[in-house]
């Protein structure tokens, strides 16, 4: 996870301006086939440049050129930044001349002055480590450890959303596409708790909890209560659901803006190394809070009223109600603790990555591969998919690019799925 | 499956059973022309004995679907204490009045009154409350829940009493105490069929509501939950029953309506109603001219 975030937080162009730069570029060749060769800058190559104690370098020349030709060239900033636009996805040589680094700075290896790099996307991070080599860092076992260490703290912020779209899934059959945003909620009302107010971080997030959590209710109260009032299709809820995701990511856009902005707070952590595992505090005390919520779920779930409650409703709403059961409360129960988790997820998930408009709807189908790889409906299951999903995400990066990550950890989700159709904890019903 | 089985044992011993096709035909058009002269005659019939009723139905009209109905007048009272039981063919819709009792099926016009108080259309968790305990044909457990936690559903409304009326439920039905632990997805239709009746059971109803108890259960399984519900019923429980073993719930109710295309056919004793020729001709008349219109009966 680390690259990513730290891909991400590097990032100088606004997520908004990228997506354009995606569409312009589809558009472009969609207009003009064979005008390729024209040289439009859509892409992006950039990287920054550190010593060995992090501080920025300046200065430092590098050159992208690849084999139709294209060079182009950047000198590191103050910050340590550079930027090589580029035309486009393809193969790329990157090149630093070692004849700009300051003295008494030196490549971790000197041969490695160029680079060769494919872009799947629109841009890539280019990194050319300084100092002495870390060679306990280059053992496959540790970068293994690292990865599934990263994995299940990943894992844990899916299987929070997970668990509240899957029980809603089960109380109401309404697969919810806007659930993502209730994750993006999360962190950004974390963000403004935290850095307009001014509020110590886990107050902060708490509140942000709480505001999700209202608005769950709110959620369903005001839209889908009415709907299944009046008997609408679970496909037209499903519909309705991504036209309310939508509407959100633009009324957050358009408030929030297209940046990553970082919390006020411990948003420069230095990492802790437990053995050949490097974690962050936040990260850590993020993750037992997170395990926290979990169980409380579950044990809500378990073994209160209102929790087997809901689990009656998802198996036979009718009967629920024909043992006494106020079908409509317990649902909207469900809503607020299924989006106070959500809130809770993306309010962790942005220590890492930083508060975007976009996170929780790019976190959603990670999401939906957790909840199905567990079997729909089992909260349970949703856990044990989403930290599946998690840690294979990572874990396929040793094997696969950083850019297929997701790719390989949807294609195993398939397999699995093939072989077991319920899901991992789903259970087969005795018909009869 | 129709409504006689025709392995069903009492059937050569019933000394009306008609022997030839003309007869049965005969009786079949007389059943027809009575139904419709009788129309009049059985709604003040109702009228007359459902001074004391404990739950009464006047005049429903019911149905799944708007402009399409199922029940089409339909008359029914039960008194305290009492056993009753309805049969009909297939399509008759038995079913749907005992949905139509419990709000399950919306009411177009007509009421149900329960002690004096209007409960037509009101939520299945309303009426609960009130006293009614409904027990559905199928889907009639909770799947993933325990067997304990299945009852505990059905004290849902009342969780205090859960431990003195467990301790009643299981005594009735001993093997659910056994298995409390197991999840209900594992029971048997018997095993779940007790079930359905102790969760129904768990909040003391006033009137038990039962769709078909003993549909797909084997013949001694049947007798099994017949005893159940007479003993139910002798211990205070008020009973309404649908059923499609007719001759063997007629055996045991105190009183059977016979529905026929939505209306009161007959209503009398279960033992009158087993031994009137017009009421078995109607049951033979479903056989012979397949009358299942799709519906659920």
């Amino acid at each position: 996870m680390n690259h990513t975030v730290t891909r991400i937080e590097r990032r100088r162009w606004p997520a908004l301006l990228l997506l354009l730069g995606v569409l312009t570029a589809c558009f472009g060749l969609l207009a003009a086939p064979g005008n390729a060769a024209k040289e439009d800058l859509t892409g992006e190559i950039s990287g920054v440049m550190r010593d060995a104690q992090g501080q920025p370098i300046a200065g430092v020349s590098f050159q992208v050129t690849n084999a139709s030709g294209f060079t182009g060239s950047d000198i590191s900033n103050r910050q340590g930044e550079w930027v090589v636009p580029i035309p486009g996805p393809g193969q790329y040589v990157v090149s630093l001349d070692p004849a700009t680094l300051p003295a008494g700075v030196t490549l971790t290896n000197p041969e490695r002055t160029s680079l060769t790099v494919s872009l799947l996307s629109n841009s890539k991070t280019v990194a050319f480590p300084t100092g002495a080599a870390d060679t306990t860092r280059e053992s496959f076992l540790d970068r293994f450890l690292q990865l599934a260490v990263d994995g299940l703290v990943f894992g844990l912020v899916i299987a929070l959303a997970g668990v509240g779209l899957s029980m809603i899934f089960g109380t109401t059959g309404l697969t919810n596409f806007a659930h993502g945003e209730i994750v993006t909620l999360g962190a950004l009302a974390t963000f403004v708790f935290n850095n307009f107010i001014g509020l110590p971080f886990p107050l902060a997030v708490a509140l942000a909890v709480v505001v999700c959590g209202l608005f769950g209710a709110l959620n369903d109260w005001g839209l889908w209560k009415p709907l299944r009032k009046k008997g609408v299709s679970l496909i037209a809820m499903l519909v309705v659901s991504i036209g309310l995701g939508i509407l959100l990511r633009y009324i957050y856009l358009f408030f929030f803006g297209g940046d990553t902005e970082q919390y006020a707070s411990y948003s420069g952590q230095p990492g802790l190394a437990l053995g050949p595992v490097d974690i962050t505090p936040k990260v850590i005390i993020g993750s037992v809070v997170a395990i926290l919520a979990l169980v409380l779920t579950m044990m809500w779930l378990g073994l209160t009223r209102n929790g087997k409650a809901s689990r009656a409703v998802s198996d036979n709403p009718a009967l629920a109600s024909a043992s006494g059961i106020n079908v409509e409360r317990v649902i909207n129960q469900v809503w607020i603790i299924g989006a106070a988790l959500a809130g809770l997820s993306g309010a962790l998930y942005s220590m890492s990555v930083g508060v975007n408009w976009l996170e929780g709807f790019q976190l959603l189908l990670l999401v939906f591969a957790g909840v199905v790889l567990g079997g729909l409906g089992t909260a349970l299951g949703a856990i044990v998919g989403s930290l599946v999903v998690g840690v294979l995400l990572q874990i396929s990066t040793l094997f696969l690019p950083t850019e297929m990550k997701t790719v390989g950890a949807l294609l195993i989700m398939i397999i699995i799925l093939l072989i077991r159709p319920q899901g991992l904890l789903g259970r087969r019903e005795r018909v009869g | 499956m129709n409504a006689i089985d025709p392995f069903e044992p009492t059937e050569q011993a019933d000394p009306l059973q008609p022997g030839s096709e003309e007869f049965m035909e005969e009786l079949h058009v007389d059943a027809e022309q009575r139904t419709r002269s009788q129309e009049l005659t059985t709604r003040e019939h109702h009228l007359a004995t459902s001074g004391n009723a404990l739950l009464r139905a006047d005049e429903l009209v019911a149905g799944y679907i708007p402009g399409v109905n199922i029940l089409n007048g339909c008359d029914f009272y039960v008194d305290d204490g009492e056993m009753v039981g309805i049969i009909g063919p297939n399509g008759a819709g038995k079913s749907t009045l005992l949905k139509a009792l419990f709000g399950l099926v919306r009411v177009g016009s007509g009421t149900v009154i329960l002690k004096n108080e209007d409960i037509t259309n009101l939520r299945a968790d309303r009426l609960v409350r009130q006293g009614l305990g409904f027990v559905p044909q199928t889907n009639n457990v909770f799947p993933s829940l325990t067997i304990e936690e299945n009852l505990q559903m059905g004290a849902y409304l009342a969780p205090k009493q859960f431990k003195d009326r467990f301790d009643y439920v299981t005594g009735i039905f001993p093997r659910l105490g056994e298995r409390r632990k197991q999840r209900a997805s594992a029971l048997s239709g018997g095993e779940r069929q007790m079930l359905a009746m102790g969760r129904a059971l768990m909040m003391e109803p006033s009137v038990l509501l039962l769709d078909e108890p003993s549909a797909g259960l084997s013949p001694a399984l049947q007798d099994e939950v017949f005893v159940r519900v007479r003993d139910i019923n002798k211990a205070g429980v008020t009973v309404i029953m649908v059923e499609q073993n007719a001759r063997r719930c007629l055996q045991i109710v105190d009183r059977g309506y016979v529905l026929d295309q939505g209306r009161n056919a007959y209503t009398g004793t279960g033992r009158d109603l087993a031994h009137d020729p017009k009421v078995i001709s109607l049951y033979l008349g479903t056989l012979g001219a397949e009358r299942d219109e799709g519906t659920k009966g």
